[in-house]
């Protein structure tokens, strides 16, 4: 008597195996390699995006309080909730 | 206008209305002359004023630019009617802040890195003919969202190995996971995001690999995946993200410090927050890129949103 494992055994034990993991619940891709900095850069902000970042922001009222009163300017404050300089 | 005329200043209104110091309490005498009043609710808006705290002008929201461009000429037409004295004061260009109130006031963590993340809606190649090509969606939440990773001096030192060798796995902390997972890899690209809760995360891994070492340098190869999803039946989750990351970390050796941070998180997003309406219907793509900054522009200095929390963002 011979013992053997042939191909349907494979998939037996593959399908068993599946079960006993569970399903996957995920659908997306592994990224292709070859398509990292494409990507990488495609989702960064385009120049033309990044135009209101040419105007010189302070980030804090009470140093631009500071610069305007050393400066004679007066300050334009733009408040949000979530920083205008970080949230969207 | 904005840049020659005024000193401009950005402020993120939650932490701004709450602090207790003399930056709270001059923000709050501010908006007190205007339609938000100073006490209570939200103080939105954009304000010009006096560096002695009188309002000028305010308006809700610029979208406007023909709008906003009237609002400024007619607060520098205010302004240069006032006397020189209230334009220029060496008191108020020397006065100390004072004591900080701690509570409402970030600043990036001592030896710490900060990493800029990027959003973007994304859309698949219009032809069809290559699935993996993506393109911007402009005028759909196209347009980039942006946010900063705070890493600690002990989260990014875990990241390097003592003695590199091709091949060799380094153990990610679970924190630094979980705090990518759920505080950035999300959808801000329309508002302030819902963040994900702890048990909304159904999967999460991040494998970190030595891939090549030099004498100079160290090349990890960073791969992972994340599943996140407001129902454990992800099919009837009513918002959620399904990720790859890939990405790219360098060490510098000599110095033993970390030169590149380079990630990208790809996948399907769906659903919307209270402050995030007008998703696109179904699933679509969205991609997440982080990149290394120096912190030397103060706009990278900007707090991570999620960190409100500051304890729980870092320690989540």
């Amino acid at each position: 008597m011979t013992f053997g494992i042939d191909s349907r055994d494979i998939a037996l034990a593959g399908a068993a195996l599946a079960l006993l993991l569970g399903p996957s619940l995920r659908a997306s891709e592994p990224i292709d390699p070859g398509r990292f900095e494409t990507l990488h850069r495609t989702i960064q902000p385009r120049p033309d995006e990044e135009r209101w970042l040419q105007i010189p922001w302070e980030t804090s009222l009470w140093e631009a309080r500071r610069k305007a009163s050393a400066e004679g300017k007066p300050i334009l404050l733009w408040e949000m909730d979530g920083n205008p300089l970080g949230c969207t | 206008m904005a840049s020659e005329d005024f000193i401009p200043v950005v402020g993120d209104d939650w932490y701004q209305r709450r602090r207790q110091d003399a930056e709270g309490e001059f923000l709050r005498k501010v908006a007190g002359q205007g339609p938000r009043g100073g006490q209570g609710g939200t103080l939105q808006g954009i304000y010009t004023l006096t560096p002695d705290g009188t309002l000028l002008a305010y308006k809700n929201a610029g979208q406007a630019p023909d709008v906003m461009r009237e609002v400024l000429r007619n607060a520098l037409d205010a302004w240069n009617r006032l006397p020189e004295s209230r334009r220029r004061s060496a008191a108020i260009a020397s006065e100390d802040l004072g004591t900080v109130d701690a509570q409402y006031d970030r600043t990036p963590p001592e030896g710490g890195l900060i990493v800029k993340v990027f959003t973007r809606a994304l859309e698949r190649d219009e032809s069809g003919d290559d699935p993996n090509v993506y393109s911007c969606a402009p005028g759909r939440g196209g347009e980039a969202a942006r946010d900063h990773l705070w890493l600690t001096e002990e989260d990014w030192k875990a990241l390097i190995p003592e003695d590199p060798t091709p091949g060799q796995m380094i153990s990610i902390p679970d924190r630094v996971v979980r705090r990518i997972v759920r505080f950035h890899l999300v959808d801000n690209t329309r508002g302030e995001p819902p963040f994900w809760g702890d048990e909304e995360v159904r999967e999460a891994t991040m494998t970190l690999t030595v891939e090549d070492v030099s004498p100079d340098r160290v090349r990890l190869r960073l791969v992972g995946n994340a599943l996140l999803a407001t129902s454990a039946d992800v099919s009837q989750a009513d918002r959620g993200y399904d990720a790859s990351l890939l990405g790219v970390v360098e060490i510098d050796r000599p110095s033993r410090s970390i030169t590149r941070f380079d990630v990208v998180a790809l996948g399907d997003h769906w659903g919307e927050g209270p402050y995030t309406r007008g998703a696109r219907p179904g699933r679509s793509p969205l991609g997440v890129a982080f990149m290394l900054v120096d912190g030397s522009n103060p706009a990278d200095r900007i707090a991570p949103q999620a960190s409100r929390f500051l304890p729980g963002y870092l320690e989540p």
